[in-house]
């Protein structure tokens, strides 16, 4: 089947079942996308399809139906993504093991409410678990990559 | 990827046959509307298996109030909870404002097999909408909103029928609450029989406890 993901169309020889993560992380060696819990609890491995926020371990590959964006594909390096610069002025990540799932929710997050309060940060940034409790930057840098997307 | 099933319709006995309603899809139920009067005791039968259904919380828990916060059930002890992670599906009733509950539920035919996953379904995932309540009502209160066409959706009789049919059509959820998947108790009885149930109360003119 073929996949566009982060705007490279893959061809890909897997069963239509298989879990979008496995696709992505041992087919497409695209491995920002993490296993945390495999049942959408913990949101380690979300991804943006079409914009939207999904879970790739429940996404069957067959019923994917448009382009995929992993955090490869959110910004680079040298052209970050608001929420990614967001993320490193304050210096969010401990461990870094959930944040590619924590910038991804955020991101799309961001996309439909682009004025968020904490309360709205909490109710949509709460199926994103962190072991190690960096909630409070997490909120904090949401708030920063807001201000910065709106331009002020 | 659509679900495919067939349609069957044969004759039983003295029961006429219909033609499903419907035209997007095709389903396995068989629809039979009867041919002689449906006394009101026979419809008050069939309104109390709908009820056990309708209130099953495979069904309510996602028919809740203003507030959008769907309910999980431990099926083990009966005890009802908020759905986890702090989850508001909104004013929207799907998530729009913040996090779709299809970020979680897929929109997906497949079966469900994996205990304790989000369980997903044919078509977008989302609470009924909010005048449609069933979680924590009594028979009589979601009789009445079931038969009244200003909180049903605009349905009469037929339309509440053809609503299970269309359902099912897109493996919805209505085929999901008796079919749900790993580690979840299914509503009681079958979908065959809800179906015969919904077309024997509207053709008794869907009687409700407090007539």
């Amino acid at each position: 089947m073929k996949l566009n993901v982060n705007g490279n169309e893959h061809e890909v020889d897997v069963e239509p079942d298989m879990p979008l993560l496995w696709v992505l992380r041992d087919e497409l060696n695209i491995t920002g996308p993490k296993y945390g819990c495999g049942v959408a609890q913990c949101g380690a491995c979300t991804v943006h399809i079409d914009g939207m926020a999904v879970r790739s371990c429940q996404m069957a590959a067959g019923d994917v139906d448009g382009d995929i964006t992993t955090i490869e594909g959110l910004g680079t390096p040298n052209a970050m993504h608001a929420v990614q610069a967001a993320w490193v002025e304050h210096q969010v990540a401990q461990c870094g093991y959930c944040q590619s799932g924590q910038i991804m929710a955020a991101a799309s997050f961001l996309d439909v409410n682009p004025e968020p309060t904490d309360d709205q940060i909490d109710r949509a940034m709460s199926a994103n678990l962190c072991r190690c409790g960096t909630y409070p930057r997490i909120r904090a840098a949401i708030k920063t990559a807001a201000k910065n997307l709106s331009g002020a | 990827m659509n679900r495919i099933v067939k349609t069957v319709i044969f004759a039983l006995g003295v029961m006429s046959v219909t033609p499903p309603l419907f035209a997007e899809g095709e389903t396995d139920l068989v629809v039979t509307q009867p041919t002689t009067p449906i006394s009101t005791e026979r419809g008050m039968a069939a309104w109390d298996r709908i009820y056990a259904v309708a209130s099953h919380p495979r069904c309510a828990n996602c028919h809740v109030d203003a507030r959008n916060i769907p309910i999980w059930t431990d099926d083990a002890t009966g005890m009802d909870r908020v759905h986890g992670m702090h989850i508001n599906a909104g004013e929207s009733r799907l998530g729009a404002e913040g996090l779709m509950c299809a970020t979680c539920h897929m929109t997906s035919t497949r079966p469900n097999t994996i205990e304790h996953a989000p369980p997903h379904a044919g078509i977008p995932w989302q609470l009924a909408p909010v005048e449609f309540l069933w979680h924590g009502q009594s028979s009589v209160n979601i009789c009445e909103q079931m038969r009244n066409a200003d909180r049903n959706g605009g349905r009469d009789g037929a339309g509440l029928v053809e609503h299970i049919l269309h359902d099912v059509s897109l493996g919805g959820f209505i085929a999901w609450g008796f079919n749900p998947g790993a580690g979840r108790e299914p509503a009681p009885g079958t979908l065959q029989e809800h179906l015969d149930d919904m077309i024997t109360w509207t053709a008794a003119g869907m009687p409700c406890p407090n007539d």
